[in-house]
Protein backbone atom coordinates (compact mmCIF):
# COMPACT_ATOMS: atom_id res chain seq x y z
CA UNK A 1 0.00 0.00 0.00
CA UNK A 2 3.02 2.53 1.01
CA UNK A 3 4.95 2.01 -1.96
CA UNK A 4 1.67 2.58 -3.88
CA UNK A 5 0.98 5.73 -2.55
CA UNK A 6 5.04 6.55 -3.39
CA UNK A 7 4.29 5.44 -6.81
CA UNK A 8 1.46 7.62 -7.31
CA UNK A 9 3.48 10.39 -5.26
CA UNK A 10 6.38 9.72 -7.73
CA UNK A 11 4.58 10.05 -11.00
CA UNK A 12 2.99 12.85 -9.53
CA UNK A 13 5.96 14.43 -9.03
CA UNK A 14 7.33 13.76 -12.30
CA UNK A 15 4.42 15.16 -14.13
CA UNK A 16 5.21 18.77 -11.79
CA UNK A 17 8.47 18.64 -12.47
CA UNK A 18 8.35 18.16 -16.27
CA UNK A 19 5.63 20.32 -16.81
CA UNK A 20 7.60 22.84 -14.29
CA UNK A 21 10.32 22.77 -16.82
CA UNK A 22 9.13 22.62 -19.74
CA UNK A 23 7.48 25.59 -18.54
CA UNK A 24 10.61 27.65 -17.65
CA UNK A 25 12.31 26.37 -20.98
CA UNK A 26 9.14 27.83 -22.44
CA UNK A 27 9.72 31.18 -21.13
CA UNK A 28 13.69 31.49 -22.34
CA UNK A 29 12.68 30.38 -25.54
CA UNK A 30 9.65 33.24 -26.51
CA UNK A 31 9.36 33.89 -30.14
CA UNK A 32 6.69 36.19 -31.78
CA UNK A 33 5.53 37.65 -28.34
CA UNK A 34 4.48 34.23 -27.26
CA UNK A 35 6.14 31.46 -25.62
CA UNK A 36 7.40 27.96 -27.22
CA UNK A 37 4.91 26.14 -24.51
CA UNK A 38 2.16 28.22 -25.66
CA UNK A 39 2.45 27.60 -28.93
CA UNK A 40 3.12 24.01 -28.16
CA UNK A 41 0.31 24.13 -26.09
CA UNK A 42 -1.87 25.51 -28.47
CA UNK A 43 -0.49 23.39 -31.22
CA UNK A 44 -1.19 20.63 -28.71
CA UNK A 45 -5.07 21.59 -27.36
CA UNK A 46 -6.34 23.28 -30.91
CA UNK A 47 -6.93 19.43 -32.79
CA UNK A 48 -8.83 18.77 -29.82
CA UNK A 49 -10.74 21.67 -28.98
CA UNK A 50 -10.88 21.01 -33.36
CA UNK A 51 -12.42 17.66 -32.52
CA UNK A 52 -14.64 19.06 -29.68
CA UNK A 53 -15.91 21.72 -31.12
CA UNK A 54 -16.78 20.02 -34.36
CA UNK A 55 -18.35 17.21 -31.83
CA UNK A 56 -20.51 19.84 -30.10
CA UNK A 57 -21.26 21.52 -33.75
CA UNK A 58 -22.21 18.38 -35.06
CA UNK A 59 -24.26 17.18 -32.20
CA UNK A 60 -26.02 20.62 -31.86
CA UNK A 61 -26.69 20.80 -35.65
CA UNK A 62 -28.25 17.69 -35.63
CA UNK A 63 -30.21 18.33 -32.52
CA UNK A 64 -31.19 21.44 -34.72
CA UNK A 65 -31.59 19.67 -37.65
CA UNK A 66 -33.69 17.58 -36.03
CA UNK A 67 -35.85 19.80 -34.04
CA UNK A 68 -36.45 22.00 -37.22
CA UNK A 69 -37.12 19.21 -38.90
CA UNK A 70 -39.83 18.23 -36.58
CA UNK A 71 -41.11 21.76 -36.84
CA UNK A 72 -41.26 21.62 -40.95
CA UNK A 73 -42.89 18.33 -40.21
CA UNK A 74 -45.82 20.24 -37.87
CA UNK A 75 -45.45 22.97 -39.78
CA UNK A 76 -45.96 20.80 -43.09
CA UNK A 77 -49.20 19.03 -41.69
CA UNK A 78 -50.63 21.99 -40.49
CA UNK A 79 -49.99 24.22 -43.97
CA UNK A 80 -51.40 20.74 -45.70
CA UNK A 81 -54.56 21.05 -43.43
CA UNK A 82 -54.81 24.67 -43.84
CA UNK A 83 -54.35 24.00 -48.09
CA UNK A 84 -57.14 21.52 -47.52
CA UNK A 85 -59.41 23.82 -45.41
CA UNK A 86 -58.57 26.51 -48.40
CA UNK A 87 -59.49 24.30 -51.42
CA UNK A 88 -62.37 23.38 -50.14
CA UNK A 89 -63.10 26.96 -49.75
CA UNK A 90 -62.09 28.10 -52.71
CA UNK A 91 -63.89 25.19 -54.57
CA UNK A 92 -67.15 26.28 -52.78
CA UNK A 93 -66.64 29.20 -53.73
CA UNK A 94 -66.63 28.91 -57.37
CA UNK A 95 -69.09 26.65 -57.51
CA UNK A 96 -71.40 29.61 -55.75
CA UNK A 97 -69.88 31.27 -58.68
CA UNK A 98 -70.97 28.79 -61.47
CA UNK A 99 -73.92 28.53 -59.51
CA UNK A 100 -74.54 32.46 -59.60
CA UNK A 101 -73.40 32.48 -63.39
CA UNK A 102 -76.11 29.92 -64.29
CA UNK A 103 -78.50 31.29 -62.30
CA UNK A 104 -78.20 34.74 -63.47
CA UNK A 105 -78.39 33.26 -67.28
CA UNK A 106 -81.94 31.73 -66.15
CA UNK A 107 -82.96 34.58 -64.88
CA UNK A 108 -82.51 36.62 -67.84
CA UNK A 109 -83.74 34.01 -69.83
CA UNK A 110 -86.76 33.84 -67.28
CA UNK A 111 -87.21 37.76 -68.19
CA UNK A 112 -86.93 37.25 -71.77
CA UNK A 113 -89.67 34.04 -71.72
CA UNK A 114 -93.37 35.03 -72.35
CA UNK A 115 -94.01 31.92 -70.21
CA UNK A 116 -94.29 31.06 -66.59
CA UNK A 117 -91.44 29.23 -65.55
CA UNK A 118 -90.10 27.89 -62.75
CA UNK A 119 -86.85 27.00 -61.34
CA UNK A 120 -85.62 23.38 -60.41
CA UNK A 121 -82.71 21.83 -59.33
CA UNK A 122 -81.59 18.85 -60.54
CA UNK A 123 -81.18 16.08 -57.88
CA UNK A 124 -81.01 12.89 -59.77
CA UNK A 125 -79.26 11.98 -63.08
CA UNK A 126 -79.06 8.80 -63.98
CA UNK A 127 -76.17 7.78 -66.22
CA UNK A 128 -77.58 4.65 -67.89
CA UNK A 129 -77.77 5.48 -71.90
CA UNK A 130 -80.82 3.73 -71.97
CA UNK A 131 -82.23 5.74 -69.50
CA UNK A 132 -81.75 9.23 -70.10
CA UNK A 133 -83.60 10.61 -67.34
CA UNK A 134 -83.27 12.98 -64.50
CA UNK A 135 -85.06 13.68 -61.62
CA UNK A 136 -85.96 17.62 -60.62
CA UNK A 137 -87.01 18.86 -57.08
CA UNK A 138 -90.23 20.43 -58.20
CA UNK A 139 -93.83 18.47 -58.29
CA UNK A 140 -97.08 18.85 -58.61
CA UNK A 141 -97.34 20.96 -55.58
CA UNK A 142 -95.24 23.49 -57.05
CA UNK A 143 -97.62 23.46 -60.21
CA UNK A 144 -95.74 21.09 -62.21
CA UNK A 145 -97.87 19.21 -64.93
CA UNK A 146 -97.31 15.78 -67.06
CA UNK A 147 -95.38 16.46 -70.13
CA UNK A 148 -94.39 20.28 -68.75
CA UNK A 149 -91.45 21.29 -71.60
CA UNK A 150 -88.18 21.74 -69.37
CA UNK A 151 -85.73 24.50 -70.59
CA UNK A 152 -82.40 25.12 -69.78
CA UNK A 153 -80.63 28.32 -70.37
CA UNK A 154 -79.19 26.81 -73.18
CA UNK A 155 -81.86 24.73 -74.84
CA UNK A 156 -84.67 22.41 -74.85
CA UNK A 157 -84.13 19.91 -71.81
CA UNK A 158 -86.87 17.57 -72.49
CA UNK A 159 -90.44 16.76 -70.84
CA UNK A 160 -91.76 16.11 -67.51
CA UNK A 161 -93.09 12.05 -67.63
CA UNK A 162 -93.65 11.77 -64.20
CA UNK A 163 -94.82 14.00 -61.55
CA UNK A 164 -94.99 13.63 -57.80
CA UNK A 165 -95.79 15.52 -54.83
CA UNK A 166 -92.47 17.46 -54.77
CA UNK A 167 -90.38 16.22 -57.60
CA UNK A 168 -90.97 15.26 -60.94
CA UNK A 169 -88.55 13.02 -63.52
CA UNK A 170 -87.90 14.44 -66.57
CA UNK A 171 -87.00 12.74 -70.28
CA UNK A 172 -84.39 14.44 -72.14
CA UNK A 173 -84.27 14.63 -75.74
CA UNK A 174 -81.15 12.49 -75.68
CA UNK A 175 -83.80 9.66 -74.52
CA UNK A 176 -84.31 7.05 -77.26
CA UNK A 177 -87.89 7.69 -76.82
CA UNK A 178 -87.81 10.85 -76.86
CA UNK A 179 -89.38 12.93 -80.09
CA UNK A 180 -90.03 16.60 -80.73
CA UNK A 181 -91.19 18.52 -83.58
CA UNK A 182 -88.67 21.29 -85.00
CA UNK A 183 -87.47 23.18 -87.71
CA UNK A 184 -84.55 24.66 -89.62
CA UNK A 185 -84.93 28.37 -88.10
CA UNK A 186 -83.33 29.75 -91.33
CA UNK A 187 -85.30 27.71 -94.05
CA UNK A 188 -87.96 26.94 -91.48
CA UNK A 189 -88.12 23.35 -93.18
CA UNK A 190 -89.75 20.95 -90.39
CA UNK A 191 -89.27 17.65 -89.28
CA UNK A 192 -89.42 15.07 -86.13
CA UNK A 193 -86.56 15.26 -83.64
CA UNK A 194 -85.86 11.60 -81.85
CA UNK A 195 -82.90 10.71 -79.44
CA UNK A 196 -80.17 7.95 -79.66
CA UNK A 197 -80.23 7.23 -83.64
CA UNK A 198 -78.86 4.27 -85.11
CA UNK A 199 -77.35 5.83 -88.18
CA UNK A 200 -73.71 4.57 -88.11
CA UNK A 201 -72.40 8.41 -88.21
CA UNK A 202 -73.61 9.11 -85.34
CA UNK A 203 -72.07 10.04 -81.94
CA UNK A 204 -73.24 9.47 -78.49
CA UNK A 205 -75.41 12.36 -77.51
CA UNK A 206 -76.68 13.35 -81.50
CA UNK A 207 -80.20 14.07 -82.88
CA UNK A 208 -81.90 12.84 -85.94
CA UNK A 209 -84.14 15.07 -87.73
CA UNK A 210 -86.11 12.79 -89.41
CA UNK A 211 -88.59 13.43 -92.59
CA UNK A 212 -86.84 16.27 -94.15
CA UNK A 213 -87.06 15.77 -97.60
CA UNK A 214 -83.83 15.30 -99.59
CA UNK A 215 -83.80 18.22 -101.85
CA UNK A 216 -84.66 20.50 -98.39
CA UNK A 217 -82.62 23.51 -97.36
CA UNK A 218 -80.12 22.02 -94.69
CA UNK A 219 -76.81 23.07 -94.33
CA UNK A 220 -74.29 22.24 -91.57
CA UNK A 221 -74.61 24.79 -88.89
CA UNK A 222 -78.15 25.12 -89.12
CA UNK A 223 -79.87 26.36 -85.55
CA UNK A 224 -82.59 23.59 -84.75
CA UNK A 225 -85.50 25.40 -82.84
CA UNK A 226 -89.14 23.53 -81.69
CA UNK A 227 -92.07 24.13 -84.06
CA UNK A 228 -94.45 23.86 -81.55
CA UNK A 229 -96.59 21.30 -84.01
CA UNK A 230 -95.87 18.70 -81.64
CA UNK A 231 -98.45 20.51 -78.79
CA UNK A 232 -95.84 20.13 -76.38
CA UNK A 233 -92.64 22.28 -76.54
CA UNK A 234 -93.55 26.51 -77.36
CA UNK A 235 -92.19 26.76 -81.13
CA UNK A 236 -89.26 29.10 -81.50
CA UNK A 237 -87.20 27.41 -78.38
CA UNK A 238 -83.49 27.27 -79.17
CA UNK A 239 -82.78 22.90 -79.43
CA UNK A 240 -79.44 22.63 -81.02
CA UNK A 241 -77.44 22.77 -84.45
CA UNK A 242 -76.62 20.59 -87.61
CA UNK A 243 -73.86 19.04 -87.22
CA UNK A 244 -74.23 16.88 -90.66
CA UNK A 245 -76.90 16.63 -93.09
CA UNK A 246 -76.13 13.55 -95.52
CA UNK A 247 -78.80 13.05 -99.06
CA UNK A 248 -79.44 9.49 -97.77
CA UNK A 249 -80.69 6.32 -99.75
CA UNK A 250 -84.72 7.41 -99.73
CA UNK A 251 -86.71 10.45 -99.66
CA UNK A 252 -85.51 12.16 -96.70
CA UNK A 253 -81.98 13.88 -96.01
CA UNK A 254 -80.05 11.97 -92.91
CA UNK A 255 -79.57 15.00 -90.53
CA UNK A 256 -77.55 14.59 -87.41
CA UNK A 257 -78.52 17.68 -84.67
CA UNK A 258 -76.21 18.50 -81.67
CA UNK A 259 -78.21 19.94 -78.91
CA UNK A 260 -77.58 23.03 -77.36
CA UNK A 261 -78.35 22.33 -74.22
CA UNK A 262 -75.47 21.07 -71.58
CA UNK A 263 -76.42 17.79 -70.40
CA UNK A 264 -73.68 16.74 -68.95
CA UNK A 265 -73.19 19.95 -66.48
CA UNK A 266 -76.78 19.87 -65.76
CA UNK A 267 -77.84 21.27 -62.33
CA UNK A 268 -80.82 23.95 -62.95
CA UNK A 269 -83.59 23.78 -65.00
CA UNK A 270 -86.77 25.80 -66.20
CA UNK A 271 -90.21 23.58 -66.03
CA UNK A 272 -92.51 25.87 -68.57
CA UNK A 273 -95.74 26.22 -66.06
CA UNK A 274 -98.45 26.87 -68.06
CA UNK A 275 -99.43 25.52 -71.44
CA UNK A 276 -99.44 28.26 -74.16
CA UNK A 277 -100.71 28.30 -77.65
CA UNK A 278 -98.74 27.73 -80.40
CA UNK A 279 -97.62 30.73 -81.57
CA UNK A 280 -96.66 32.95 -78.69
CA UNK A 281 -92.91 32.66 -79.06
CA UNK A 282 -91.07 35.35 -80.25
CA UNK A 283 -87.25 35.84 -81.60
CA UNK A 284 -86.63 37.03 -78.13
CA UNK A 285 -86.80 34.17 -76.39
CA UNK A 286 -83.66 32.83 -77.93
CA UNK B 1 22.46 11.60 5.31
CA UNK B 2 21.89 10.84 1.58
CA UNK B 3 20.95 13.82 0.17
CA UNK B 4 24.19 15.00 1.50
CA UNK B 5 26.10 12.06 -0.50
CA UNK B 6 24.30 12.76 -3.18
CA UNK B 7 25.00 16.60 -2.73
CA UNK B 8 28.90 15.62 -2.88
CA UNK B 9 28.72 13.65 -5.74
CA UNK B 10 27.18 16.29 -7.16
CA UNK B 11 29.67 18.28 -6.11
CA UNK B 12 31.93 15.95 -7.43
CA UNK B 13 31.07 15.54 -10.79
CA UNK B 14 30.49 19.23 -10.89
CA UNK B 15 34.46 19.02 -10.44
CA UNK B 16 34.89 16.48 -12.87
CA UNK B 17 33.36 17.97 -15.85
CA UNK B 18 35.14 21.32 -14.86
CA UNK B 19 38.44 19.60 -15.03
CA UNK B 20 37.30 17.72 -18.31
CA UNK B 21 36.45 20.89 -20.03
CA UNK B 22 39.55 22.28 -19.08
CA UNK B 23 42.14 19.68 -20.30
CA UNK B 24 39.78 18.41 -23.59
CA UNK B 25 37.65 21.10 -24.71
CA UNK B 26 36.64 19.41 -27.25
CA UNK B 27 35.87 15.54 -25.31
CA UNK B 28 34.57 17.19 -22.40
CA UNK B 29 30.99 15.48 -23.07
CA UNK B 30 32.66 11.71 -23.37
CA UNK B 31 32.18 11.42 -19.72
CA UNK B 32 28.88 12.33 -17.50
CA UNK B 33 29.25 12.56 -14.07
CA UNK B 34 25.96 13.31 -13.45
CA UNK B 35 24.70 11.15 -15.54
CA UNK B 36 26.52 8.39 -13.53
CA UNK B 37 25.76 9.75 -9.87
CA UNK B 38 22.00 10.04 -10.90
CA UNK B 39 21.85 6.60 -11.91
CA UNK B 40 23.41 5.76 -8.79
CA UNK B 41 20.43 7.61 -7.03
CA UNK B 42 18.21 5.90 -9.39
CA UNK B 43 19.63 2.37 -8.87
CA UNK B 44 19.64 2.67 -5.19
CA UNK B 45 16.62 5.01 -4.09
CA UNK B 46 14.08 4.04 -6.61
CA UNK B 47 12.45 6.69 -8.68
CA UNK B 48 11.85 9.82 -6.81
CA UNK B 49 15.17 9.77 -5.72
CA UNK B 50 16.70 9.49 -8.98
CA UNK B 51 14.39 12.18 -10.25
CA UNK B 52 15.28 14.85 -7.78
CA UNK B 53 18.48 13.74 -7.80
CA UNK B 54 18.34 14.12 -11.85
CA UNK B 55 16.67 17.63 -11.42
CA UNK B 56 20.06 18.57 -9.25
CA UNK B 57 22.02 17.20 -11.44
CA UNK B 58 20.78 18.63 -14.55
CA UNK B 59 20.28 22.14 -13.10
CA UNK B 60 23.53 22.11 -11.80
CA UNK B 61 24.68 21.05 -15.99
CA UNK B 62 22.15 23.77 -17.37
CA UNK B 63 23.52 26.06 -15.28
CA UNK B 64 27.44 25.72 -15.46
CA UNK B 65 27.87 23.99 -19.06
CA UNK B 66 24.32 24.31 -20.84
CA UNK B 67 23.80 27.20 -23.13
CA UNK B 68 21.10 29.80 -23.60
CA UNK B 69 18.38 28.10 -22.45
CA UNK B 70 18.10 26.33 -18.62
CA UNK B 71 16.23 23.43 -18.09
CA UNK B 72 17.07 21.09 -21.12
CA UNK B 73 19.37 19.04 -19.16
CA UNK B 74 16.91 19.05 -15.90
CA UNK B 75 14.46 18.10 -17.45
CA UNK B 76 16.33 15.09 -19.14
CA UNK B 77 17.91 14.17 -16.23
CA UNK B 78 14.54 14.03 -14.56
CA UNK B 79 12.99 11.32 -17.12
CA UNK B 80 16.36 9.22 -16.92
CA UNK B 81 16.60 9.19 -12.81
CA UNK B 82 12.72 8.17 -13.12
CA UNK B 83 13.65 5.39 -15.51
CA UNK B 84 16.11 4.20 -13.61
CA UNK B 85 14.80 4.79 -10.55
CA UNK B 86 11.54 2.48 -11.76
CA UNK B 87 13.79 -0.10 -13.40
CA UNK B 88 15.12 -0.57 -10.08
CA UNK B 89 12.32 -1.66 -8.34
CA UNK B 90 11.36 -4.15 -10.77
CA UNK B 91 14.35 -5.44 -12.04
CA UNK B 92 17.19 -6.91 -10.12
CA UNK B 93 20.22 -4.23 -10.94
CA UNK B 94 23.10 -5.20 -8.96
CA UNK B 95 25.30 -6.37 -10.82
CA UNK B 96 28.38 -4.95 -12.22
CA UNK B 97 26.85 -5.80 -15.97
CA UNK B 98 23.29 -5.11 -15.60
CA UNK B 99 24.53 -1.71 -13.98
CA UNK B 100 27.00 -0.87 -17.26
CA UNK B 101 24.04 -1.99 -19.12
CA UNK B 102 21.56 0.73 -17.49
CA UNK B 103 24.29 3.37 -17.33
CA UNK B 104 24.55 2.54 -21.45
CA UNK B 105 20.78 2.86 -22.12
CA UNK B 106 20.77 5.47 -19.55
CA UNK B 107 23.49 7.67 -21.92
CA UNK B 108 21.96 7.01 -24.75
CA UNK B 109 18.77 7.75 -24.19
CA UNK B 110 19.66 10.79 -21.99
CA UNK B 111 21.35 12.04 -25.42
CA UNK B 112 18.89 11.74 -27.85
CA UNK B 113 16.19 13.47 -25.46
CA UNK B 114 18.67 15.80 -25.21
CA UNK B 115 19.01 16.29 -28.38
CA UNK B 116 15.25 15.97 -29.10
CA UNK B 117 14.01 18.62 -26.47
CA UNK B 118 16.34 20.89 -28.38
CA UNK B 119 15.22 20.34 -31.14
CA UNK B 120 11.35 20.82 -30.59
CA UNK B 121 12.34 24.04 -28.66
CA UNK B 122 14.33 25.37 -31.67
CA UNK B 123 17.70 25.73 -29.28
CA UNK B 124 20.70 24.91 -30.42
CA UNK B 125 22.59 21.76 -29.44
CA UNK B 126 25.72 19.89 -29.54
CA UNK B 127 25.77 17.45 -32.83
CA UNK B 128 25.33 13.82 -31.85
CA UNK B 129 26.60 10.65 -34.15
CA UNK B 130 25.56 6.95 -33.54
CA UNK B 131 29.16 6.54 -33.20
CA UNK B 132 29.30 9.17 -30.55
CA UNK B 133 26.57 8.01 -28.61
CA UNK B 134 28.13 4.23 -28.48
CA UNK B 135 31.28 6.06 -27.47
CA UNK B 136 29.80 8.00 -24.58
CA UNK B 137 27.43 5.24 -23.10
CA UNK B 138 30.85 3.32 -23.22
CA UNK B 139 32.84 5.19 -21.18
CA UNK B 140 29.77 6.40 -18.95
CA UNK B 141 29.32 2.27 -18.43
CA UNK B 142 32.62 1.75 -18.01
CA UNK B 143 33.48 4.34 -15.35
CA UNK B 144 30.11 4.63 -14.34
CA UNK B 145 30.58 0.83 -13.26
CA UNK B 146 34.00 1.32 -12.15
CA UNK B 147 32.66 4.10 -9.56
CA UNK B 148 30.00 2.21 -8.13
CA UNK B 149 32.34 -1.06 -7.69
CA UNK B 150 34.65 1.81 -5.45
CA UNK B 151 31.61 2.84 -3.74
CA UNK B 152 30.22 -0.33 -2.43
CA UNK B 153 33.68 -1.72 -1.20
CA UNK B 154 33.84 1.79 0.32
CA UNK B 155 30.00 1.18 1.89
CA UNK B 156 30.92 -2.55 2.54
CA UNK B 157 34.36 -1.48 4.41
CA UNK B 158 32.20 0.73 6.70
CA UNK B 159 30.07 -2.22 7.48
CA UNK B 160 32.85 -4.21 8.55
CA UNK B 161 34.46 -1.90 10.38
CA UNK B 162 31.12 -1.10 12.34
CA UNK B 163 30.78 -4.82 12.99
CA UNK B 164 33.92 -5.26 14.18
CA UNK B 165 33.64 -2.10 16.64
Amino acid sequence: MASVIETRKSRLLLVGLVLAHLVAISKQVERGGQSLLGQGLFALVTPFQAVITGAIRGVSGGWAGYVDLRRVYEQNRSLQERVRVLEAQLQARQEQAQEAERLREMLQLKKELPLEVLAAEVIVREGAPWARTITVDKGSAEGVRLNAPVISATGVVGRVIAVGPHASRVQLILDGQAGMGVRIERSRVTGILVGQPGLPTAVIGDLVMKYVPSLADVVVGDVVVTSGLDHLYPAGLVVGRVRSAARGNGLFKEILVTPSAQFNTLEEVMIVRTPLPDDTMTQGVR
Amino acid sequence: MRVFWTAVALLAALLLQTALTQIAPGHARILDPFLIVLVYCGLTGGEMYGMLAGAAAGWIQDIHFGGSVLGLSGLTKILIGFAVGIASTRFHLVEAAARALVLFVATAADALIYTQLAAVFDVASYEVTPVGILVRALVNAVVGVAAYEVLERRGRFRMGVRRRA
